[in-house]
């Protein structure tokens, strides 16, 4: 059981929108076939119940790389696997079912407009036939509408079981980020990616996310933090991977990388004295 | 007892100067009915063709889709005359559709505003879907959702939009005359009961004649019909805004 990338390569193609290639990506000459390289033979793997931090400064590529590994796009070169399955060649239904394994947390909350519940709810609403979730939403329409319990599990874990009625768009950024997490968490997927999770967030809900990643790695769900943060990469990850330049120059035990790094660039990185 | 009797009866009461209203409640409330279900026929059709046609170019990269993008925009400022005249050309006998006998029907009136409600209902719910964040399109596809669920999650996002996209395109129909006028012949029977006379044109007959005071009698129920759609719109919004979005 691994999310797996396998020696990708990653340009940017006509079909990818505009925020694919400003997001976090500068130094790509142009969109099209042939451009350079975002990174090149990127090889990383996540296990159930792991948690790995992919570090690296901003623009190198991080948000990139996790959006291969959510199956956004496709890799120019390489392969996305989900428990062995190259999610790239297998068939688009079996895709979307691979794709419903991974979770995703970007650097903004992204709720819709909506209330908590609705939106924690979403994942397993899309999970269910069209028949059943029409007949929900006329339950819903005389009032006879029961959330399932899952809402409230994921609720309990950010600390919002309280706030599942209330409307998404009066949460503060942290509130909001807490339920983007148990968004993703509510439907119990095997691999949960976080982009940047914290990096808007004050102390406290830095904490109940990071807490929240650590009660994941106990569920057995495997999770990749995208963090330019190396203390938060220290706190609540089991390896690291850094990613420097074009490519990944190390990746290993966390404490491993940080006390005794074996890569020059990795060493730079760390000590704050390699500028990108 | 209609507003209208009730009114000559305060009046003439208070030995005031009344008003004379020489048309029966029956023409009032036909000119009123047909008004409304051309324009809510054709308004609710025009929908159902609008906001899918619009999430389909709002969604979809391909050549030529700002050609299109324009061809809409163009359409919301499309003269009603020529519509009128082109759906009367195109039902009638010499016509594509004559064998259906629509000249001077509340069919054609349908079709022609139709047309015309069409372009803005799409042009504002196009704008309204792709002003949706991309960012929700990812996160909606994120939790795993197909592309119809992303769709669908954009259309309610969106959905206060739509809804005025859906406003606008009422308003454009039922403010309409040049085109009714031409396609449904603004007819009332002997009996005082409109057939394809609505509000509009019943304002402009009773204008041309002289009679401005029903002119200004059927103008001010005309904006009252407007006012109580534009209410119901409003009301959505408050709605939202109380906190009442999706539960």
């Amino acid at each position: 059981m691994s999310l797996d990338a396998r020696g990708v390569t990653h340009a940017y193609d006509d079909g990818e929108s505009d925020d694919e290639r400003s997001g976090d990506t500068p130094g790509v000459a142009d969109g099209g076939t042939g451009a350079t390289p975002v990174f090149r033979d990127v090889s990383l793997s996540v296990e159930a119940g792991d948690v790995l931090a992919v570090i690296g400064p901003s623009g190198v590529g991080k948000t990139t790389l996790l959006r291969l590994l959510g199956l956004f796009a496709r890799p120019t070169e390489g392969a996305i696997a989900v428990d062995g399955t190259d999610a790239w060649t297998a068939a688009e239904r079996d895709r979307l079912a691979l794709r419903r394994q991974v979770g995703v947390v970007f650097q903004e909350a992204n709720l819709f407009d909506a209330s908590v519940g609705r939106n924690v709810e979403y994942g397993l609403r899309v999970r269910r036939s069209w028949r059943e979730r029409v007949r929900d939403e006329l339950r819903g329409l005389v009032g006879d509408r029961d959330r399932p319990e899952a809402v409230r599990e994921a609720l309990d874990v950010v600390g919002l079981a309280d706030y599942v009625g209330q409307d998404a768009s009066s949460l503060s950024g942290g509130e909001a980020q807490r339920v983007a997490f148990a968004r993703a968490l509510a439907y119990d997927p095997n691999y949960l990616l976080l982009d940047e999770p914290t990096s808007d967030l004050d102390p406290r809900n830095t904490a109940v996310i990071e807490d929240a990643v650590a009660d994941a790695s106990d569920r057995g769900i495997g999770t990749v933090v995208a963090t330019h943060d190396m203390n938060q990469a220290r706190r609540v990850a089991d390896r690291v991977a850094v990613l420097l330049g074009d490519g990944v120059v190390e990746v290993g035990p966390t404490e491993r990388v940080f006390e005794d790094p074996r890569d020059d660039r990795t060493r730079q990185f760390i000590a704050g004295e390699l500028v990108y | 007892m209609l507003p209208f009797d009730a009114l000559a009866v305060v009046a003439d009461a208070a030995a005031v100067p009344v008003v004379e209203f020489p048309f029966e409640s029956r023409y009032l409330l036909s000119t009123i009915y047909v008004s409304l279900y051309v324009s809510v026929t054709a308004v609710a059709l025009s929908t159902l063709a609008s906001v899918p046609l619009a999430i389909g170019v709002g969604f979809s990269e391909f050549r030529g889709k700002r050609f299109v993008t324009s061809v809409i925009n163009t359409g919301m400022g499309f003269p009603s005359v020529v519509v009128g005249l082109l759906v009367l050309v195109t039902v009638s006998s010499q016509g594509p559709l004559g064998q259906f006998d629509l000249v001077f029907t509340k069919q054609a009136m349908i079709i022609s505003q139709f047309v015309l409600a069409t372009p803005p209902i799409t042009g504002i719910t196009l704008a309204a879907v792709t002003g949706v964040r991309e960012d929700v399109r990812d996160a909606a596809f994120a939790l795993g959702g197909t592309r119809a669920d992303v769709a669908l999650t954009v259309v309610k996002e969106a959905r206060y939009g739509i809804a005025t996209a859906v406003l606008a395109g009422f308003g454009r129909a039922i403010s309409e005359v040049g085109s009714v006028l031409i396609v449904g012949g603004n007819i009332a029977g002997a009996n005082g009961v409109s057939k394809t006379r609505t509000l509009t044109t019943a304002i402009r007959l009773e204008a041309r004649q002289g009679r401005y005071e029903l002119a200004l009698v059927l103008g001010a129920v005309l904006v009252a019909v407007v006012l109580v759609v534009n209410a119901v719109v409003v009301r959505l919004g408050d709605s939202k805004t109380a906190g009442g979005g999706l539960r």
